[in-house]
């Protein structure tokens, strides 16, 4: 019984934890969700994504895959993109996902979120440019 | 104001279910180190886990954080006390791949090949930890 009680306690501290985390965040998304637009209208291209993999990118590496799947769905979607730079967008962000969150969440119980944060955007950057490279000497456009 | 609003109501629906999820694992991994199964399990894991460096109950939270989600990972690193360093590797590994029920349909959804992905990102979560440890090792 006492194991269960502590384990209570201890769930709940943590939680409350996460919670200063989750608020703030959750509450920045609603704001950077209307400013992105914006973006969709530079011309870019790099590691084989072009400005409008952009949205569902930039989604994706702030907000993640789970809350942010209805903008990059739709987003890949609609902009009739080929098959191999939605793959990359998505090989990208498989790696490099919900920057913030994942890294603020571990960092509460201990861990170096610099470490975490630098090693996954350069092996997403790292990946992405490989396979990217691969892809299209394979099938020039 | 609608924004404040919103997110609030979106992190508050976001806790809850992480709620749901940490209370249980919390609880699950605090019995099993009373009753003294973590060492079983942590004995089995043992060879793996030390490509990562890592003790062998730390399996436990890869495992659940693949398969659940982070929450549930934090959930069960947090009461097993483990070094910083031994957290940034599972954070690592964990932070390219988790909970992988829910993310694969997300990317399947997409038009891009969501085996393909699943599989690379569960590779590369490994490997990433095993480098890492590599890493700080030299260091």
């Amino acid at each position: 019984m006492e194991i269960i009680i502590t384990a209570l306690k201890n769930s709940a501290l943590l939680t409350g934890q996460l919670l200063l985390i989750i608020l703030p965040l959750t509450i920045s998304y609603e704001f950077i969700k209307h400013r992105q637009a914006d973006l969709a209208k530079k011309r870019f291209r790099f590691l084989g994504i072009s400005a409008n993999g952009l949205i569902p990118l930039i989604t994706g590496v702030i907000i993640g895959l789970t809350y942010g799947a209805g903008i990059i769905i739709h987003s890949i979607r609609s902009s009739n993109m080929d098959k191999k730079e939605a793959f990359l967008i998505l090989l990208f962000l498989s790696i490099c996902h919900a920057i913030i969150e994942d890294t603020l969440i571990f960092v509460v119980i201990g861990a170096n979120g610099l470490i975490i944060v630098a090693a996954r955007f350069l092996l997403a950057f790292v990946f992405t440019y490989v396979v990217g490279r691969w892809l299209f000497i394979k099938k020039p456009p | 104001m609608v924004n404040i609003k919103k997110g609030l109501a979106n992190g508050l629906s976001i806790t809850f279910v992480m709620v749901k999820v940490i209370v249980p694992c919390y609880i699950a991994i605090e019995l099993i180190k009373h009753f003294g199964i973590i060492g079983v399990i942590s004995e089995f894991f043992k060879p793996f886990m030390r490509f990562f460096g890592l003790p062998g109950e730390a399996a436990l939270a890869i495992i659940a954080g693949y398969t659940i989600n982070l929450y549930a990972a934090i959930a069960v690193l947090s009461p097993l006390n483990l070094s910083s360093k031994d957290i940034t590797i599972v954070a690592l590994i964990l932070g390219i791949s988790h909970s992988l029920s829910v993310e694969t349909p997300v990317t399947q959804q997409t038009g891009a090949n969501g085996w393909v992905l699943l599989i690379l990102r569960i590779a590369l979560s490994l490997f990433a930890g095993a480098g890492l440890n590599l890493i700080w090792k030299l260091l």
